[in-house]
């Protein structure tokens, strides 16, 4: 089920929350409109949490995780690390990681398994992405820009990739990441998909811009609603072409 | 997305009277308004042309604002520049933009006319004479406008009204008899809401409707009936059927009523078909058997029905519906898009756009690269979860709900601790101190930190133990070597400080020696000091030193008898000598001697020190403050 939302005037969405198959982070904002989105999908399922890191709402952009873990950045205060901790379940390990390029979530792009990373992403921090998050981490570029976890959304079940992204990286990042993808954008033709779009194995919130062809490229490569990604190819060709050419 | 094609913004053309009104009290407004007849002439006639000037500004400003803003036939799309033909005629449109043109240029001229008369004024009476016949030309030219101005204001007002069409959009054309159902169609598959009456020409413009297929916007088109006529007999309300279908690429949905509720028999409908079928080239066109409640296909007669099959030959499609019983409507509508959408994806394939767009349509499947599952993982919960809904009266509880309870955003203060996973739901709300013992109590966190700390010690003990860090034997030879440079480099670091303690003494505020001095100043005792501290041998560079060493005059010792002698000696008078000053005026050696020694004496504190004496140059004050403060009253304050 995919869901359009809007935080305070902003399509941005995934600079706002983080969602993950165990836990969705939501940022505090001026009235609880944007938690309840969350909250009304997810509320029985998962710990739907409000959390700020250093200060800031960005959290979507400053940190990383998925089904075992989450990467905080060490500008995280003690306090809202202890919130996160007494807030989230014992099964999913929280980390704070002294990283020069500290907006995880910015180079950071992964789902329960694999990781792609930024280029220049220290070793140690590959070994730490490696133990909490238990994935294959790999250093990687989409479409020429090193924020992977900017230009991209992965799940288990599939991923959106960066408009300009060429049939080669396509396939290379598919292979990498064992699950389809495909190119595409959000928020009426934005390129910053890990900006718009927060995706677990469920269910997907895009920004308010985000048009239906848009919405259902989502619905269908993610496989929300029992939609399979071969209906992009099949079904939804003649819309895309109209669309976009 | 949004159409360039917008005609709202258009502002509203005034009346000819009210032109004249805006443009004369905004002259009067804003320029000056005093004049005395004992005023400098110059000032006067300034005075009136700024006036005239202005007025014609103002005129200027306003005209070229509507010529500007009125859309130029030849620029817009085609289909627009046939609408407002249609609609306002060409020749008046463009007449009356001509004409205000014409207008617009007339006034420049006036205005450059009178200002150049205005110069040769010379009374306060005879310039404002000639302000006054500047200004009534320019009304007049205005007035004789008033019939341009009141056409192009309803022209204004029309085209702000008129439906927002996007000629290159996907678009569906429904078209027909008048009172066939075009308009009932229309208001099933859109949300237009246009007046459906059992009449002929209830609809009597273009409207536009929108509607949602296929993850796409399209746009309907309900156009005006119209009937089998020749074209140069039709009226303005049926050209802009035709105007529509010429012009935009659409799929064409041709209505007729078997019926004859209409009013018009199926031949007479069948050879409106056939007349208008030129305007349906290259579009995808569906022949729409509408009213099918009353009647349909099978009831009609053979020879009708093979007029109306007669037309399905030639590459049209029969779709039959029912506005009434809603039959048959998503049907003729899902066949018209899809037959609009294949034409249009077979045009874009042989474009070059759509080489962008492939990365867009391919989907990546990844090869298998090892045996590892990666299954997705979604909670069971998901399944048994009841979807939201706003209005069940037993939803979950939202966090907005509790937040509207509380008096809105603002007054609500939300409760974070509330949804904490403790062991105790008792403790969510306990206050914890952020320091204990000293110490942060985030490090307090992990109950087993002492023993992993104390497992941890245990390893590395053993790792001593096992001599991990034990450095290895083989590397002695190394260490000579090592050992050496460090001795070195140790003695290299004791010199550098103490050259640098030496240079700190020695940098306080005095006089100092230069190079060259330093160097007159040493003694090669000095050097051979210098050698020996080094660890060199100095005997040699000493003897060599005093070999090569000159042997001043000065610093032997003479018989002060014998010089004073020979400086006072006759034979040298016979040339002009330099005499030795420092002996003039002086008796005898002893008499100089004792002088040279009371002069030593006195220079002596300063020669110790090696301060500046006081016959040195000194400046003492560098900028004097009352020569460099202040401004001048020239101007400039870098000269008195």
């Amino acid at each position: 089920m995919a869901v359009r939302a809007q935080f305070e005037n902003s399509n941005e969405i995934g600079v706002f929350s983080k969602l993950t198959n165990s836990y969705c982070l939501v940022s505090l904002g001026g009235s609880e409109n944007f938690y309840s989105v969350f909250e009304s999908e997810l509320g029985d399922v998962i710990p739907v949490v409000h959390a700020s890191i250093a200060g800031t709402r960005v959290i979507g952009r400053l940190t990383a995780g998925n089904r075992r873990g989450l990467l905080v950045p060490n500008t995280t205060t003690d306090q809202e690390l202890q919130h996160l901790r007494n807030s989230l379940p014992d099964s999913v390990a929280i980390q704070r990681v002294e990283e020069r390029l500290s907006a995880l979530g910015n180079v950071i792009a992964c789902n329960d398994y694999v990781a792609l990373v930024h280029p220049d992403l220290d070793r140690e921090t590959e070994e730490i992405i490696a133990d909490v998050l238990g994935v294959e981490v790999f250093r990687q570029t989409i479409a020429d820009n090193v924020l992977v976890g900017s230009y991209c959304a992965i799940s288990n079940q599939g991923g959106l990739v960066h408009p300009r992204t060429s049939l080669q990286d396509q396939d290379e990042l598919s292979s990498l990441l064992q699950v389809p993808l495909v190119a595409g954008t959000v928020n009426r033709g934005s390129d910053v998909i890990g900006g718009g779009l927060v995706v677990n194995d469920w269910t997907a919130f895009a920004g308010l811009d985000t048009t239906s062809t848009e919405l259902s490229v989502i619905e269908s490569i993610f496989k929300l609603q029992d939609s399979q990604p071969s209906a992009i190819v099949n079904d939804m060709r003649d819309s895309l072409i109209d669309n976009y050419s | 997305m949004t159409s360039i094609y917008n005609f709202k913004r258009i502002a509203p053309v005034p009346d000819a009277g009210d032109f004249l009104d805006i443009v004369l009290s905004k002259t009067q407004r804003k320029t000056p308004t005093v004049v005395h007849p004992g005023y400098k002439i110059s000032r006067i006639r300034q005075f009136y042309m700024r006036k005239v000037k202005f007025t014609q500004e103002s005129f200027d400003e306003k005209l070229r604002q509507i010529l500007e803003e009125f859309p130029v036939l030849d620029n817009v799309h085609p289909f627009y520049a046939d609408l407002m033909n249609v609609l306002y005629d060409k020749d008046h449109y463009k007449l009356a933009l001509g004409q205000i043109n014409t207008a617009k240029h007339l006034i420049d001229a006036v205005g450059k006319d009178y200002v150049r008369l205005l110069k040769f004024g010379d009374s306060l009476y005879r310039c404002k004479q000639l302000k006054r016949a500047a200004l009534g030309r320019m009304a007049t030219i205005m007035k004789r406008q008033k019939d341009s101005l009141s056409y192009l204001e309803q022209v204004r007002q029309h085209l702000g009204r008129l439906p927002s069409i996007d000629p290159n959009t996907r678009t569906l054309i429904v078209c027909g008899y008048p009172n066939v159902g075009k308009s009932s169609f229309m208001n099933k598959v859109t949300r237009a809401d246009v007046d459906v009456q059992p009449y002929a020409f209830t609809t009597k413009s273009l409207f536009v409707g929108h509607m949602d297929y296929k993850y796409l916007r399209w746009q309907v088109i309900d156009t005006p009936g119209i009937l089998d006529h020749p074209l140069e007999e039709r009226n303005t309300i049926e050209m802009q059927s035709i105007t529509a279908l010429a012009h935009l690429r659409a799929a064409v949905l041709f209505f007729i009523d078997l019926s004859g509720q209409c009013g018009y028999t199926i031949s007479e409908q069948m050879s409106l078909f056939s007349s208008i079928k030129p305007l349906f080239a290259n579009k995808p066109t569906l022949l729409v058997v509408s009213k099918i409640d009353a009647c349909t296909l099978d009831d009609i007669s053979p020879e009708e029905r093979s007029l109306v099959e007669a037309a399905a030959q030639e590459g049209t499609e029969i779709a039959q519906l029912s506005s009434y019983l809603d039959r048959g409507i998503v049907e003729t509508r899902n066949l018209a898009c899809d037959k609009l959408l294949q034409q249009r994806v077979e045009m874009k394939l042989k474009g070059q756009k759509v080489a962008n767009v492939l990365n867009k349509l391919n989907v990546a499947q990844p090869g298998r690269r090892d045996t590892v599952d990666r299954p997705a993982h979604i909670p069971e919960a998901v399944a048994k979860r009841r979807k939201y809904d706003p209005t069940d009266p037993e939803r979950r509880m939202l966090e907005r709900d509790l937040e509207a309870a509380a008096g809105g955003p603002g007054l609500y203060n939300i409760d974070l601790k509330k949804n904490y996973m403790l062991a105790s739901d008792d403790w969510k709300h306990d206050v914890i101190p952020e320091i204990m013992n000293g110490r942060n109590v985030a490090d307090f966190v992990d109950p087993d930190i002492e023993t992993k700390l104390a497992e941890l010690e245990r390893e590395e003990e053993r790792l001593e133990a096992e001599g991990l860090y034990d450095s290895p034997q083989e590397e002695e030879e190394e260490d000579v070597e090592e050992k050496r440079i460090r001795d070195l480099a140790r003695r290299i670091r004791e010199k550098k400080q103490i050259i640098a303690q030496e240079s700190r003494i020695n940098n306080v505020n005095r006089a100092t020696l230069n190079a060259k001095q330093k160097a007159a100043a040493s003694t090669s005792e000095d050097f051979a000091d210098h050698l020996k501290r080094l660890g060199l041998d100095a005997q040699e560079a000493e003897s060599t030193a005093g070999r090569v060493g000159r042997k001043r005059g000065r610093s032997e010792s003479r018989d002060p008898a014998v010089v004073l002698a020979r400086s006072s000696s006759l034979a040298a008078r016979a040339v002009s000598v330099q005499r030795d000053r420092s002996v003039m005026g002086l008796k005898d050696a002893r008499h100089k001697a004792s002088s040279d020694r009371k002069r030593d004496m006195s220079q002596r504190r300063f020669a110790v020190t090696g301060r500046a004496g006081e016959s040195d140059r000194a400046i003492s004050v560098k900028m004097p403050k009352h020569l460099y403060t202040g401004k001048r009253s020239i101007g400039s304050n870098d000269r008195r």
